[in-house]
């Protein structure tokens, strides 16, 4: 109360100074311990708020995790609230069968590691050519990259089935591989972006010293410039990793046989790769901890390497300069 | 053969953009325009994709004959118009909190990032079959109930399915916190030092120092949420588009139909947050285009 006061003579007597300074020679410890409180509340509340947001953000996956070591049993016992009874790691074992989980990750990992090296490469190149040429309609193409990022895939997603089916692509990896090397796949327009806003917040200085040194526009791109791009390159790398990974709505539209599903269209397949498994006997009732055994099958390798990698990727996208 | 620097610049730019070039052609503006000759005709599969021009009907089938395309449509819309505003003001005031000087900020950032990295659309639909994501599951409480006590029952429906959806909203903002911590930290403190000499307080400065520099990364961020909630796998228009196109009766012409009326409908929303931002955002100083 008395600091309040404090306060408010100070502000009128002296208007334009910074009103904690000129306050302390007064009345100091009270308006310490005032600032502290204020301080120690507002800290307080912070804290509650993050806490219970992050508590929202990961129900689902506790809730996943937790299920997946249930029995059937303690799922559907309602005494038992997230801890189960005993550890019951067949689940995992099963899901790990029933998907045919290293057929999934085989088909995967091809997808994942041929679209992301296409989309480094490609897109980097382009975003290096929009940021650093002038050449005859570069803001109309450019204007094309945003334009084709608005582009929801099911505008062009039948046109394109008919294209990989003439150019008998359905069925094989080339419609998730082939785009990428060109820039495109999956948000591909993005990663563009993203590597242009990178190259255009770079100075001139290097490369004009590298072409004053006879150095090619290529030999400057790969040996300069691209060095230079790690934090731009390493949040492409993560991002086109874990997109390729996630997607489900290209893959359920090329791949029609089931040895070439992704891990997570493997999903979808669980129910019937158990009762080949198990020969008939399981399955009649639907078996949540199963699921959710196979969801966490799922999303363990981006998982992993997200706890890995999170420190580096959380700080270079906010270092790009994606933002400017 | 000799070139001017400009012409032997302006090969070297177009050398880079090539593959990019090519796949623009091949794999976008081709099938757009396909697209378009599609939307116009009937396709018989069985004389390898023969086009029947048919004008306009597949247009009209969609708007005054199939009884659930319109609905969708509008579940679609109305959807985006509440959820994009909860999105953006949820990972702005979560970009504010984690932006605090606080201990275990790096854990809330990894937290708030995870369902970027995990959402796998497919997982993320079996996991909210369960109803995890809903507000009963957060709090405890069960507070649809109360909603429909005290709301006239057009609204509580709203406020309803955001409410079963919440975490399913929260876990589509991870991008835009992300992006708006940047960009708080990108705020010169100069500006906030300068405004709390002038006597602002946390309220005033928040309103006219911190928002408006802000505001370019809310034009971003708005657009991708539409496009990210347009594309969402719980978006039904989505399912509807490749039933169609996919499903028993590969009513190709009539799916491309849809996909282009999909499309204007994500092109005005977006030219509207583009003209609207001309007027509110602020572009500080040495910016160049």
């Amino acid at each position: 109360m008395a600091a309040a006061r404090v306060n408010e003579q100070v502000q009128l007597n002296q208007p334009g100074l910074v009103a904690a300074e000129a306050v302390t020679s007064r009345k100091p410890v009270v308006l310490i311990w005032a600032r502290r409180f204020q301080r120690w509340f507002f800290l307080a509340l912070v804290y509650l708020l993050l806490i219970d947001i992050a508590f929202a953000f990961l129900l689902p996956v506790i809730y996943m995790a937790s299920t997946s070591l249930m029995t059937v049993q303690d799922f559907l016992d309602p005494g038992v609230y997230w801890i189960p009874r005993q550890v019951y790691w067949d689940n995992i074992v099963l899901a790990f069968q029933s998907m045919n989980y290293l057929v999934g990750l085989k088909n995967s990992a091809t997808i994942v590691f041929f679209g992301t090296l296409g989309q480094i490469i490609s897109c980097s190149l382009a975003g290096y050519g929009f940021a650093r040429y002038r050449f005859p309609g570069r803001d109309f193409l450019f204007m094309m990259v945003l334009f084709t990022f608005i582009v929801p895939p099911q505008t062009i997603i039948v046109p394109l089935f008919i294209l990989y089916r003439e150019l008998g692509w359905i069925d094989t990896f080339l419609p998730f591989t082939v785009p990428a090397f060109l820039s495109h796949g999956l948000r591909g327009s993005l990663l563009v972006l993203i590597f242009r806003q990178f190259f255009m917040r770079q100075p001139y200085e290097l490369e004009e010293a590298a072409y004053i040194d006879g150095c090619s526009p290529w030999r400057t791109y790969a040996q300069i410039m691209l060095p230079l791009a790690r934090p731009a390159l390493l949040v492409v790398f993560l991002f086109s990793l874990v997109w390729h990974w996630n997607d489900y709505y290209e893959p359920t539209m090329y791949l029609m046989k089931p040895q070439n599903f992704t891990v997570p269209l493997r999903l979808r397949i669980l129910q019937q790769g158990l009762q080949e498994i198990t020969g008939g006997q399981a399955g009649e009732l639907f078996n949540e901890p199963l699921m959710m055994a196979a969801c966490f099958l799922v999303v363990l390798p981006p998982l992993i390497l997200y706890l890995m990698t999170q420190r580096f990727f959380v700080e270079s996208i906010e270092r790009t300069g994606l933002v400017d | 053969m000799k070139l001017s620097l400009r012409t032997r610049s302006a090969l070297n730019g177009y050398m880079f953009i090539l593959p990019w070039l090519v796949g623009f052609s091949v794999f976008v503006a081709r099938p757009f325009l396909h697209s378009i000759r599609l939307a116009f005709s009937s396709v018989d599969m069985i004389a390898g994709f023969k086009l029947n021009p048919v004008g306009w009907a597949n247009f009209r089938e969609a708007f005054f004959v199939d009884e659930r395309f319109v609905p969708i449509l509008v579940q679609v819309i109305q959807r985006n118009l509440v959820d994009v505003p909860i999105i953006l003001t949820f990972a702005l005031f979560t970009a504010f909190l984690v932006n605090q000087k606080i201990r275990g900020r790096v854990f809330f950032r990894a937290v708030f990032f995870l369902p970027v990295v995990i959402a796998s659309g497919l997982v993320v639909e079996r996991l909210f079959q369960q109803n995890v994501g809903s507000i009963e599951a957060v709090v405890g409480l069960n507070i649809p109930t109360l909603v429909y006590m005290y709301l006239p029952a057009r609204f509580a429906d709203i406020v309803v399915d955001v409410l079963t959806r919440l975490t399913l909203i929260l876990w589509r903002s991870g991008i835009q916190i992300l992006l708006f911590i940047a960009g708080l930290q990108g705020i010169s403190p100069t500006l906030y030092e300068a405004s709390r000499i002038d006597g602002a307080t946390d309220w005033e400065i928040f309103w006219k120092i911190t928002l408006p520099m802000l505001s370019p990364i809310i034009v971003v961020n708005t657009i991708y949420t539409i496009v990210d909630g347009f594309t969402d796998i719980f978006n039904p228009m989505v399912n509807f588009i490749r039933e169609v196109a996919f499903s028993g009766s590969f009513r190709l012409g009539y799916a491309a139909a849809l996909g282009w009326i999909y499309f204007i409908l994500i092109f005005l929303l977006i030219g509207l947050v583009f003209i609207s931002s001309k007027r509110w955002v602020f572009y500080g100083g040495s910016r160049e285009g």
